[in-house]
């Protein structure tokens, strides 16, 4: 049989578990708006009733637990998710700058180019006239220069970015730090049977901040949480943290070594990624079409003076000079006279038999198979693919990482309205509870007033 | 079924999206151009800087053509007054060999011949833009210089080569005719045959005076062949201007059709991004204060 005593303790008990509950509840509505928490649920069961003769009598309610709601999963994707979106945009604000450097048809190498051989052909109406020859002169030193500056932007790009490789590394190796610490913490927390729901939020925050960086493999071990580079090179083991260094790379640009390892080229995606990306693949490839279209155009151009004669009469020399390493950066003119133009083809300062030749350099393929003004229509066009490639990259890798968060946040995101409604139950459970305590006390009075007259107080 | 309750982002991501086509939009009709940067259209963004290199070179065949036909123009002139002179000369001849003149008329006839070679050699030596133009590609020669010695009373001293230039893709003009070809060719000489007529009208002998106006005639003629060579070239480079003055403007209408932004287009992309841009904001500003707790008291 149940006694009073027993039904004040079922209450007092539900008092406690209620006033728990309103408690997660609280830190629910308290946390909505932080980002990465994962909203928490109570656990209620039925304490185990006791048989009493043939009743059986419930015991009342008893807070097994507290849970933090959250997808292992999504959280995984999330991460490479946001791994390749941030690669994507780095990239894109990389090349974006690559491809202003060839965004106006009216200035810079193109129209350099065809303003050097208007002023040849030009020449050929009046080849003695030295106000033409200067003109041409000026032009040449105009495509020399605007060949100087594409490269030199170029390198400023690209050190800008060999710059961020650096700072971001050092932010990597501070984030791997705190992450080794809560996972100590975490292992600890675990051992003693414990959920370590915030400590898992804020971790998992922080793997979201490393994901923003770089690519990393997440695997979940009896000892908690490894962290492992692209390469496999371990980032995070247990409550332990392996720095990553940066160096001199073959190229002269910092590489990123992990362990004595250098594993620059197999970091992908993260800011990190998308700037090594821009700095090792994007330029050099645009500075190579860019050199090989300068070394060419220069030698073609070379060539056809030799054929010729100056104003003097004397076989043409070289007009242009270069570097075979880094042409597009080392291009000069190997002289201002403006005499040195081989216009003649009888050795005559009024020929212009040879203009034929020079004006040839501008329409005949070089050994790259194109023209020097289709050879940089290429590269302009190779500039606008990259930048619109990562474009097209970052809006596809935003939606599915949009997507992604929805579904996390379906999961692990905290409803005001469904906290409200949880609220209102504990609070009327709640009251329930304290109207049957006090409905009991007075029932444990009159029992202690039976057959007497005197009413206890 | 739980829904993700934290939809601002969503409505966030789409804001940005309104907010970056109105810039696209915002950004042609500015430009009034499609392509503003490479991405925009790579292949695109390659046809312009063939299409303005294209441009760029048909306003230097223009400015060649318009230098060319100048010179060619200059020539046709002096050579037109050249003929006058020979048409003068041969007069002169035909009245010298009418038999009726005493020597001293003739000496005098002779006396204006010799004006008239003078005339002929000063034309001969025409030069454009400080060019010699009849002295081959020996512009800065002197062509004629006058030389009693000489079988035709002048030396040449240009030499016999010829200059082009070009004034449209694949179309080159020839500049110039050497002064031996037109002066002095083998179809007929004009100094040649001044130079007789001077030395008949000195000796009196009307047979010879009379031969020597027949070969200043042939030369006239010859000459006069010779000329057709400029005014050939002038009636080429009137119709080379016409054609490069349309190409232009198809190169123009071709750089139009890939960079030209549709402004009509573009201004209405840019009032469906704000319509969208002020939609999604009036649903954020509804729809975030809304929940349960509005509704208790």
């Amino acid at each position: 049989m149940g006694t009073l005593n027993t039904a004040m303790w079922i209450a007092s008990q539900a008092l406690d578990v209620d006033q728990g509950a309103m408690d997660v509840t609280s830190n629910n509505i308290a946390n909505a708006s932080t980002p990465g928490y994962s909203r928490e649920v109570v656990d209620l069961t039925e304490q185990t009733p006791i048989e009493s003769g043939n009743l059986t009598v419930g015991t009342g309610v008893s807070l097994e637990q507290i849970q933090s709601v959250r997808s292992q999963v999504l959280s995984l994707l999330i991460s490479q998710q946001t791994t390749q979106q941030n690669g994507s945009q780095t990239q894109l604000n990389g090349l974006q700058q690559v491809e202003g450097l060839f965004s106006d048809p009216t200035s810079g190498i193109g129209a350099n180019l065809s303003a050097f051989f208007n002023s040849i052909s030009q020449l050929s109406t009046d080849p003695s006239n030295g106000a033409q020859r200067q003109s041409v002169m000026t032009a040449a030193q105009n495509l020399v220069t605007s060949f100087n500056q594409a490269a030199q932007s170029l390198g400023t790009i690209q050190s800008g970015l060999n710059q961020s490789v650096s700072s971001t590394v050092n932010q990597i190796n501070s984030l791997t730090q705190q992450i080794a610490q809560i996972n100590g913490q975490v292992g600890q927390m675990e051992q003693l049977g414990k959920d370590p729901g915030s400590l898992l939020d804020q971790e998992n925050q922080l793997i979201n901040q490393l994901s923003q960086l770089t690519n990393v493999n997440e695997i979940q071990t009896e000892n908690g949480l490894t962290l492992t580079t692209g390469n496999g090179t371990a980032l995070v083991v247990g409550n332990q943290s392996f720095a990553l260094q940066v160096g001199n790379g073959p190229t002269g640009m910092q590489d990123v070594f992990s362990q004595g390892q250098d594993i620059t080229s197999t970091i992908q995606g993260g800011s990190l990624g998308g700037a090594i990306q821009v700095r090792d693949q994007d330029i050099p490839g645009i500075l190579t079409q860019l050199n090989t279209l300068a070394s060419q155009f220069a030698t073609s151009f070379n060539n056809a003076q030799a054929q010729g004669y100056d104003l003097n009469g004397n076989v043409g020399q070289a007009l242009f000079s270069f570097n075979a390493s880094g042409a597009a950066a080392s291009l000069s003119l190997a002289t201002t006279d403006p005499d040195a133009i081989a216009a003649s083809s009888d050795g005559t300062s009024g020929s212009n038999g040879n203009i034929a030749n020079l004006m040839a350099v501008e329409t005949s393929p070089l050994p790259s198979g194109v023209s020097p003004t289709d050879a940089y229509a290429n590269i302009v066009a190779q500039s606008g693919n990259l930048a619109s490639q990562a474009q097209a990259e970052v809006t596809a890798s935003t939606s599915s990482l949009n997507q992604l968060n929805d579904q996390l946040g379906e999961i692990s995101g905290v409803s005001i309205n469904e906290e409200t409604t949880n609220l209102l139950n504990y609070q009327t459970a709640f009251s329930a509870a304290a109207r049957v305590v006090t409905t009991v006390d007075q029932l444990t009075q009159d029992v202690l007033n039976m057959g007497s007259g005197v009413t206890a107080s | 079924m739980r829904v993700n309750p934290n939809f601002s982002d969503d409505i966030l991501s789409d804001l940005y999206q309104a907010q970056s086509q109105e810039e696209t939009a915002l950004q042609q009709l500015a430009s009034g151009k499609l392509i503003n940067l490479p991405s925009d259209n790579p292949a695109g963004a390659a046809e312009l800087v063939q299409n303005q290199a294209l441009q760029d070179q048909t306003d230097q065949y223009e400015q060649n053509t318009s230098v060319v036909e100048g010179q060619l123009q200059t020539a046709d002139s002096a050579l037109s007054s050249v003929v006058d002179s020979l048409n003068q000369a041969i007069s002169l001849g035909t009245q010298g060999a009418n038999g009726t003149n005493s020597q001293a008329d003739l000496d005098a006839i002779a006396q204006q011949v010799q004006g008239i070679q003078n005339q002929v050699v000063q034309l001969a030596n025409t030069s454009y833009q400080g060019n010699f133009i009849f002295s081959g590609t020996a512009t800065s020669t002197q062509p004629y210089t006058l030389d009693s010695s000489a079988p035709d009373g002048v030396t040449y001293n240009g030499n016999t080569d010829t200059n082009t230039v070009e004034v449209a893709d694949g179309n080159s003009v020839q500049t110039n005719l050497p002064g031996s070809q037109v002066f002095q060719g083998t179809g007929g000489d004009v100094f040649g045959a001044l130079q007789q007529l001077i030395t008949a009208l000195q000796s009196g002998n009307t047979a010879t005076i009379g031969a020597a106006t027949t070969a200043v005639s042939t030369s006239l003629n010859y000459l006069s062949q010779q000329r057709v060579f400029y005014g050939n070239g002038v009636d080429q480079l009137n119709s080379n201007q016409t054609f490069l003055q349309s190409e232009q403007v198809n190169l123009q209408s071709e750089e139009n059709t890939v960079d030209g932004a549709n402004l009509a287009q573009a201004s209405t992309n840019l009032s469906n991004a704000q319509t969208t841009q002020s939609a999604a904001l009036a649903a954020l500003a509804k729809v975030i204060p809304q929940n349960l707790l509005q509704y208790l008291s």
